[in-house]
């Protein structure tokens, strides 16, 4: 392959990964990406063709894509990001269609990179990484074969001609462009980790909002979450980077979302939240409330996938939450959200979990509820007497609200089963049909018909949306949560106990989960990504400062400690080793020295002193004069010296153009011919 | 004895000048100028995936320095020049360019060969093998005589990217001795030529036999005379008598300026040529300048040179040769004013 070519695959290369940035970014859709795929390919072969007067359009084009692009980005375009996708879309087919010159595919390139910046700026995945890593290695290749194919160009000759005729570089050139990634690759890491984070995010991103994911907006209909329930995909991710030490065995974990208060018979809403903006505390934090000592103390530090909600997620109870924004709100139910989507992505949440197993009780100050909150918790639609004389009729006998909410809870998880078949079969109500007729259902039906019984019997309770706990991934040691987690339960208010969480959902555990060890090292790595790359901030900055300052700290006292027991010794090696990778260094720093196997083409030192004999006589090469007619010059004037200047000329050809070091034993030979033109044979 | 504040401010100076010079290209500037943009976005809005593409752009210019840097490490250069160089004549000028390193490769070396005149010559080296040379030669035509200083090869890369223009210091600046321009010489002087002065018997290249003496090795075999060596049986050898009449002494007329001048000068040179390559002895005599008689082609550039490096100044009186052997030599003079 010429390196013309190569070039020009480079390019288009380059153009299909760009290409690539804004459809995993969202920012072009399947078919716009076909679409555009498609054309990229018809403009290689257009290459090819040449389709006449193409060229001779190349104003009238600029003008007029200039002029839609105005129209585009001022009137049309939902955004100026979507406006300005379009225009590298369009300058990247034009500048492909009309490529003339080296300079028009180098711009292809220019191109590409901005799509990958306007991707940079609508998503997190880990997609991007592999993106961009596949745009350094080829932008390196093609910045290289830019470079190598303009020198050519410009300067032209020999040189020029083993660039673009023999493919000159073309393996060698492939190999350093791969080097040379590395080594970029590895410079830029270093950057992005000490380049400080000191701006603040002033001009707020498109962030990708995600699908919505069901049963996490104000109103949510029963079976919402049979959509989602055998969906394996990842959306949550939790670290306890404080402990505890076997985090995997916290008891009743779950992460708590959105609670309703209102039911309609199919529907759950927030109907009447009383929403409040939450400042930042002098600690940097969001407090909520006071930790009281009941149950542990848990920090979370929780990755979210963009899901389409605003809702911040937590095990309950929620005591603070750190995260990237001015406010944040929080409603009478406690239920916390953020407006800004970049600030979801990672916060840290301070949770106190409640004690003792399933249904623990929830030591809330046991402030009794206001009439007004009482009636709203209390709130039913017309149901069927049925259901009341059955929540009546299990509670029989039981020793108050608290014992009630118990035993109804057990009768739930005890009679009914789980299923995510929640096919209608009647006309009943749901809550009815679930109850009397198919007693099977999932966890939203189960939360919401202990909710409607207690509510029934004057129990005020409210249902809560959320995730259960997932599962562990041992190679990043953090919970992994998917949209199959979602889960429901029912939070119930008992005088003198407060809030209560109550879980009537028989919910097995799942058998497997099909992902195997390489799916939990792969989610592991992407965990990292989140971790060090889209999340890194100036407080890991700050961090890492620290722990070097302490390591160093930590150097110099051993030193000094050593200095002061007169004991040095035991720094001998590590000092050995720091000095002798210093002279290495120096060494290859230097690297003036040429190789013996590689002699320079030099003049050897045998034919050096036959022309010094040979100049004592008068007789020195002329200019220009060849070895060989230097030869048959001294043959003619001295015959006597034409024996051995002819052995000594040709081991000097040898030596000089053979690119090869003569033996020892030819070496002596040509020093006695030499010796022999110093003591000609008398005639 | 110390040296002056001044000196010591230039060996400071001296040190501290930069090996090479980098400027950045058209596409640098870009590169220079898309980091600092994007690096203010990143700052605003606080993502970090715009930071990792800024400092992709920074790796980018670190490595491009790093491997520029790489390549031009451990060059050496040499110059060949002509041993004679004649004005307004094409010489042919060589240079090594020898890559030192022990592993590492050259890569897209181009060489400027600079010129007193218009733009520099370039040659482009794609790669030069670690203990590799490349040799390449130019032609050059020198439009003055004197003393001139070579404006010197400089070898430059735009490896890897073509973001930066790395420069080495000019190298080889070395001095050259231009000899007037020869050519044909004038009627009237190739007429004085056939006017000899007395001949002076002694061996020389000339057609008459002068001495008939025994072999040394080294003599012309065809010189051999044959007869003699079978009188004397020892092999003999005619000696020839030298074209005495053609021993000149040139003289130099009058403190010339501009064209005339370096026209006198020019038909000096040619007749100098002419006479040596004939196997005459040249003086040369001129106000301010004198050289001895001599022959043979080092005393050829030592005339050429004195023609050369000649500078009239009316105050100058013409040298009196001192005479030697005494023999009357043949003058031709050439008016320089």
């Amino acid at each position: 392959m010429t390196a013309a070519l190569a070039f020009r695959v480079a390019a288009y290369l380059l153009a299909l990964d760009g290409l690539l940035a804004l459809h995993l970014a969202g920012l072009l859709g399947v078919m716009g990406t076909a679409l555009a795929a498609a054309t990229i390919a018809v403009s290689w072969w257009q290459d090819r063709q040449r389709i006449p007067g193409l060229s001779r359009l190349r104003w009238a084009m600029t003008v007029l894509i200039a002029a839609t692009s105005a129209v585009d980005l001022l009137y049309l375009a939902a955004s100026l990001l979507d406006g300005f996708v379009r225009l590298l879309l369009v300058l990247l087919l034009y500048r492909l269609f009309t490529r003339r010159s080296l300079r028009d595919a180098r711009d292809v390139g220019f191109l590409a990179f901005f799509m990958l910046v306007a991707a940079s700026s609508v998503t997190f995945d880990i997609t991007f990484l592999g993106i961009f890593l596949v745009f350094l290695v080829l932008g390196v290749w093609a910045f290289m074969l830019h470079h190598v194919l303009s020198e050519a160009e410009r300067v032209g000759g020999p040189g020029a001609l083993a660039v673009t005729n023999r493919g000159g570089l073309g393996p060698t050139l492939l190999g350093l462009a791969l080097v040379a990634s590395a080594t970029t690759l590895a410079v830029t890491g270093v950057f992005f980790f000490i380049i400080p984070r000191v701006g603040q995010a002033a001009l707020p991103l498109r962030a990708k909002l995600g699908a919505m994911v069901s049963g996490f907006s104000d109103r949510v209909e029963l079976g919402a979450f049979g959509e989602i329930e055998s969906d394996p995909s990842v959306v949550m991710r939790v670290r306890f980077p404080e402990g505890p030490a076997l985090p995997e065995m916290l008891p009743n974990l779950r992460w708590r979302g959105i609670a309703f208060d209102h039911f309609d018979g199919r529907s759950w809403k927030a109907l009447r939240p009383q929403r409040s903006t939450l400042t930042r505390g002098a600690g940097g934090q969001f407090e909520l409330r006071r930790y009281r000592g009941v149950g542990p103390f848990v920090t979370q530090e929780i990755y979210l996938e963009p899901i389409g909600s605003d809702i911040v997620f937590a095990a309950p109870r929620l005591l603070a939450v750190g995260l990237s924004a001015a406010s944040i709100t929080v409603d009478d139910m406690d239920s916390v959200s953020v407006a800004i989507p970049s600030a979801r992505l990672r916060y840290v949440a301070y949770s106190e979990l409640e004690p003792g197993g399933r249904g623990g009780r929830n030591v809330e100050p046991p402030a009794p509820l206001d009439p007004d909150s009482r009636q709203r918790y209390l709130q039913l639609p017309p149901l069927p007497p049925r259901i009341e004389e059955l929540a009546r009729k299990v509670s029989v006998g039981s020793g108050g609200p608290y014992d009630t909410a118990l035993r109804l809870t057990r009768f739930l998880a005890g009679t009914y089963h789980y299923t995510l078949a929640l096919s209608r079969r009647t006309d009943l109500e749901p809550i009815e049909e679930f109850l009397f007729v198919r007693r099977s259902g999932n966890c939203e039906y189960f939360a919401s018909a202990l909710a409607v019984m207690l509510r029934s019997i004057g129990i005020a309770a409210r249902l809560v949306n959320g995730f259960q706990r997932g599962e562990w991934n041992p190679y990043g040691r953090y919970l992994m949560i998917r949209e199959r987690d979602a889960h429901s339960w029912v939070e119930a208010y008992i005088d003198g106990v407060g809030w209560m969480t109550l879980d009537p959902s028989p919910r097995v555990p799942r058998a497997s989960t099909g992902v195997d060890r390489i799916g939990l090292y792969l989610d592991s790595l992407r965990l990292r990504w989140y971790r060090y790359v889209v999340n890194w901030s100036l407080r890991d900055q700050v961090t890492v400062a620290a722990a070097l300052q302490r390591q160093t700290s930590t150097w110099r006292e051993r030193l000094l400690a050593a200095h002061a027991a007169g004991d040095l010794s035991r720094l001998g090696p590590p000092a050995a080793a720091l000095i002798g990778t210093l002279v290495v260094g120096f060494v290859l720093w230097r690297q003036r020295g040429v190789r013996a196997t590689r002699p320079l083409a030099r003049v050897p030192r045998f034919y050096e002193r036959a022309l010094r004999v040979l100049a004592r006589r008068d007789l020195r090469p002329g200019q220009g004069e060849t070895a060989r007619e230097f030869l048959a010059r001294v043959s003619a004037a001295a015959p006597a010296c034409a024996r051995p200047l002819s052995r000594v000329t040709a081991g000097y050809e040898r030596a000089r153009f053979g690119a090869m070091s003569l033996p020892a034993g030819d070496l002596a030979e040509l020093e006695s011919c030499v010796a022999q033109l110093e003591r000609p044979p008398s005639r | 004895m110390f040296p002056s504040p001044g000196s010591w401010v230039r060996v400071v100076a001296r040190l501290f000048r930069p090996r090479r010079t980098i400027r950045p290209t058209r596409e640098g500037w870009w590169l220079l100028l898309a980091a600092v943009g994007l690096g203010f976005a990143a700052m605003n809005t606080g993502n970090n995936l715009l930071y990792l593409l800024v400092s992709m752009l920074l790796g980018l210019i670190v490595v491009s320095g790093l491997l520029s840097e790489r390549s031009m490490r451990g060059l050496t250069i040499g110059l060949r020049t002509p041993d004679e160089l004649f004005a307004n004549r094409p010489a042919l000028f060589s240079a090594t360019l020898v890559n030192r390193k022990r592993w590492a490769s050259s890569y897209s070396l181009t060489i400027e060969v600079v010129r007193p005149e218009g733009p520099p010559r370039l040659v482009y080296v794609p790669r030069l093998p670690p203990g590799q040379e490349h040799v390449f030669s130019w032609e050059e035509t020198l439009s003055r005589r004197g003393r001139q200083r070579l404006p010197g090869i400089r070898i430059t890369t735009l490896f890897p990217f073509g973001l930066f223009l790395k420069a080495g210091r000019a190298l080889l600046e070395s001095e050259v001795v231009v000899y007037p321009p020869v050519g044909a010489i004038p009627a009237t002087l190739l007429a004085d030529l056939g006017q000899g002065a007395t001949a002076a018997r002694r061996p020389g290249r000339g057609s008459d036999l002068y001495n008939l003496r025994e072999y040394r090795w080294g003599d012309d075999p065809r010189l051999i005379h044959w007869r003699s060596t079978a009188k004397a049986g020892s092999p003999m050898v005619r000696e020839l008598e030298a074209e005495a009449t053609l021993d000149t002494r040139i003289v130099l007329e009058g403190a010339g300026a501009g064209a005339r001048l370096e026209a006198g000068l020019s038909v000096a040179a040619s007749l100098v040529i002419h006479l040596i390559r004939l196997g005459a002895s040249v003086e040369l005599a001129a106000p301010g300048a004198w050289v001895r008689l001599g022959a043979g082609r080092p005393h050829e550039r030592r005339l050429l040179t004195a023609l050369a490096l000649y500078d009239p100044a009316p105050s100058r009186h013409m040298a009196t040769p001192p005479r030697a052997s005494g023999l009357p030599l043949r003058e031709i003079r050439v008016q320089l004013a």
